[in-house]
């Protein structure tokens, strides 16, 4: 009993409270550098590195929205159309000038409703929540059309600077935004009881439900939190390309679950810490951007992806199911 | 026939122990082709042992198994299956989507060389089948939308079907009314006039008295005797099911109860496992529940805390009227309920020792952020006065052993201010060590003035630890036993029904 606080129990504990696959990713992922500054000069750069960042953070932000619901043991698939869907709805907005700080308000706010009307009807049906959300994906995937009346709406240069502006004349803003919401994330979920009882439901619901946490509450609260940050998502994408378009953003569910999944997040829920998933969304975007350097073309990219996700996860799981 | 043909099942000097306990000593036990084999005995007298080692889910550590003349040393799940030994559950391995006739011949359909069933000659050897039997169902009925007991018949069918030699029933009954038991016993006659040797396992004497050839009792792991038919009485029986040496227990503090302070229990009832419960309990004492398994006991306290809705059911907290809905509204009214499965309802397996104890705490105390440092000091507190072993507080609670774990479950709910505890089979798979630990953590709640309800099957452990004890059977309390009443006697006599 008396001697809990040495370093070495120190670095066990560390390791138990889910850290064991932030290590292994950080393992791999600077492995994965040292290979690919070896290969090729231009990949050690300042330029590329920040690019990656850039590059990655709006699925990292959408994939932390995505991790807190699979906390608590729910799947949301819904954030690639509802980030479709709340694109369409800023850039109406934007169009019928509205001021642009409120057209953000807005957008948020619908992102934030969509959300949690997902997880009432999640937490009402009780349907298993894989099948619900792939149900709510179409219908977001027909909102994303019938918003917009299918078409794709330019924004014409406003909120351009919300998703390209550069802090300091060279760092993307929206690397701030993903750091911020990954610093908020990790806040909520490590030290905050919402955190707690999300990772307690996950963990085990019966053990959960019957230490007075209630259930449905706080899963509505996981799907809103996953539909805000799709809809902030889909303010930066739109600023970066200039238009809404129904289609975008459908890659996004599968992406997210699988940085989310790399970053050691069980599809069962109650495992996972939100550095462990921001180095799963470094590690894809590390990944891409190797392929894009070495002149990989496209479709093999897609092959090469599906791969390198498999053997990542499949290394994660070896260091996260050893026994201490 | 010769006398030795006649024997399907010999099993000689089997036994078979656990860590700390010999669940299955020595038993020789025998079983003839068309015979109905009863075996009783009190929770934890060896019978499932016995069924697992038949239908070869464990291994016996010494003696044989002799299935018709041919000797085993011990069988695997296979093995027995192909020797045609079926233990007939209430509904697991069906599959539901399909018919009644598909089941019954399931994965040997008459069919023809292309591999396309033949589904006339299939329907018409069910229907002969199920005739024969005298089982009234419909062969094209999907098997989902049939109840418990049709299904059960279903997998007697079948077992029939695949000529199985040996059925083993446990518990076969449970839930059912009068007509569904009276409709099981005459089939499960009907198999063993066509030759099949049954083993039938039950509590309820009732029906172990209308249907047996013979009765083998247990306890504690030994046979205590063999009846034929018509040469013993009930009395009998459950003289011979009782008489461990309670005193040798443990020996629990006397504590003063406060009779002036009483929680009331009215009237709950859930429909269909609780009927009209009404008990109460005082300040300081330990009110014990016996009961068999499935007599509704589990079912109540999930009742009264919350956690299943209720038809009716009343809580008067010391002359107070309070209304729980959900576990949340009755931790707040200070109840706490360590379930009987802590692995799958009391703990959560992938989190840390620390993180388990703070659970119910967290979640019906005033607050948003976790203070860390007052928490874990909280928390060390609770690993001392319980003494749980554990290297560190932050210990994944998978690695600690099952008493270490009943403890940790004590302290999250000592941590969230309990006043009611509800213990339900506190001390099942733990070592005696940590057992009387938890038996002394009991003792000093009540002499804190707790008030404490206790579920167990293990009727020393009730009988050493309980001021007064509430028995029930199917659903209903059939008795109240005072101090002086209190014995295991007395206790079997009303919860398995038998007439004294």
């Amino acid at each position: 009993m008396k001697n809990i606080f040495t370093q070495n129990k120190k670095i066990t504990n560390w390791m138990n409270r889910g850290n064991k696959s932030v290590l292994y990713l950080l393992v791999i992922i600077i492995f994965a550098i040292l290979v690919m500054s070896l290969l090729d000069s231009k990949f050690f750069t300042a330029r590329n590195l920040l690019n990656i960042l850039n590059q990655q953070s709006t699925l990292g932000i959408a994939t932390i929205g995505v991790t807190i619901a699979m906390i608590s043991g729910c799947i949301d698939l819904t954030i690639g159309n509802l980030l479709a869907s709340s694109a369409a709805v800023a850039a109406l907005l934007l169009n019928a000038e509205v001021n642009v700080a409120l057209v953000i308000l807005l957008t948020c706010l619908f992102g934030l409703v969509a959300g949690f009307i997902n997880g009432l009807i999640v937490v009402k049906t009780g349907i298993d929540t894989f099948i619900a959300t792939l149900g709510l994906m179409s219908v977001y995937q027909g909102l994303a059309l019938i918003i917009p009346g299918g078409n794709n709406i330019y924004l014409k240069g406003k909120l351009a600077n919300f998703g390209t502006y550069r802090v300091a004349g060279f760092i993307p803003i929206p690397i701030f935004y993903f750091l911020t919401v990954a610093l908020i994330a990790y806040f909520v979920m490590r030290f905050l009881r919402f955190g707690r009882r999300l990772y307690s439901i996950g963990g085990n619901p019966e053990t959960a439900f019957l230490a007075g946490i209630n259930l449905s509450r706080n899963k509505i609260a996981a799907y809103a939190i996953s539909g805000l940050l799709a809809s902030f998502t889909s303010l930066i994408v739109i600023s970066r390309i200039g238009q809404s378009q129904p289609a975008m953003g459908v890659a996004y569910p599968l992406e997210a679950i699988a940085a989310a999944v790399i970053g050691g997040v069980k599809l069962s829920g109650g495992s996972g810490t939100i550095p462990g998933v921001f180095l799963g969304v470094i590690l894809l975007g590390l990944i891409r951007n190797s392929l894009n350097i070495l002149r990989v073309q496209s479709f093999y990219q897609y092959v090469m992806l599906g791969v390198v996700i498999i053997i990542a996860v499949t290394l994660s799981n070896i260091g996260s199911n050893k026994k201490l | 026939m010769a006398e030795k043909d006649s024997i399907l099942l010999e099993v000689t000097q089997c036994r078979k122990s656990f860590p700390g306990v010999t669940a299955f000593n020595k038993v020789d036990f025998d079983l003839d082709r068309g015979e109905i084999h009863c075996v009783v005995g009190e929770n934890g007298a060896g019978k499932s042992t016995f069924i697992k080692m038949l239908s070869g889910a464990l291994h016996p550590d010494e003696g044989t198994i002799k299935i018709e003349g041919k000797e085993y040393f011990s069988l695997t799940p296979a093995l027995a299956h192909q020797l045609g030994i079926q233990t007939i559950y209430q509904e697991l391995p069906l599959a539901l989507d399909l018919t009644v006739a598909e089941n019954i011949f399931i994965g040997n359909w008459p069919s023809n060389k292309l591999g396309v069933i033949d589904y006339t000659k299939l329907f018409r050897e069910a229907k002969s089948l199920l005739d024969n039997l005298k089982i009234d169902l419909d062969v094209e009925a999907i098997v989902r939308t049939l109840n418990v007991p049709q299904k059960q018949s279903v997998q007697i069918a079948r077992a029939m079907a695949s000529e199985a030699k040996i059925f083993i029933l446990d518990e076969p009954t449970a839930a059912y009314s009068s007509s569904e038991i009276s409709n099981l016993l005459s089939l499960i006659k009907k198999c063993a006039a066509n030759g099949v040797g049954v083993i039938y396992i039950s509590h309820h004497l009732e029906e172990v008295f209308e249907i047996h050839d013979r009765i083998t009792v247990l306890r504690d792991g030994n046979k205590v005797a063999s009846h034929k038919k018509n040469e013993v009485s009930h009395e009998q029986i459950i003289r011979e099911m009782v008489g461990r040496d309670v005193s040798k227990f443990y020996t629990r503090e006397k504590v003063e109860i406060d009779y002036s302070k009483v929680i009331e229990f009215q009237n709950f009832s859930d429909g269909s496992m609780v009927l009209d419960v009404n008990f109460t309990v005082n300040k300081g004492e330990i009110l014990g529940f016996a009961g068999m398994v499935g007599s509704g006991r589990t079912e109540l306290t999930r009742l009264i805390f919350g956690a299943d809705k209720r038809i009716s059911g009343d809580i008067i907290i010391e002359g107070r009227h309070v209304s729980i809905d959900n576990p949340k509204e009755a931790i707040n009214e200070g109840f706490a309920y360590l379930t009987e499965d802590r692995q799958k309802t009391g703990l959560i397996l992938g989190h840390s020792v620390e993180w388990n104890i703070m659970l119910a705490h967290l979640n019906n105390s005033k607050g948003v952020y976790i203070n860390e440092k007052r928490e874990s000091a909280s928390v060390r507190h609770f690993i001392e006065t319980l003494d749980i072993k554990t290297p560190s507080i932050k210990q994944i609670i998978k690695n600690l052993s099952g008493g270490n774990q009943q403890k940790v479950v004590l302290a999250k709910w000592l941590y969230a201010n309990a006043n009611i505890v509800i213990f339900d089979e506190p001390t099942r798979g733990i070592d005696i060590g940590s057992k009387e630990e938890i038996y002394k953590a009991m003792v000093d709640l009540a002499k804190h003035g707790k008030y404490i309800v206790m579920i167990s099957s293990d009727m020393p452990e009730l009988i050493a630890m309980c001021d007064r004890i509430v028995v029930m059977t199917k659903g209903k309390i059939t008795k109240v036993l005072e101090k002086e009443q209190i014995s295991e006697e007395n206790i079997l006599t009303y919860s398995i029904g038998g007439t004294i």
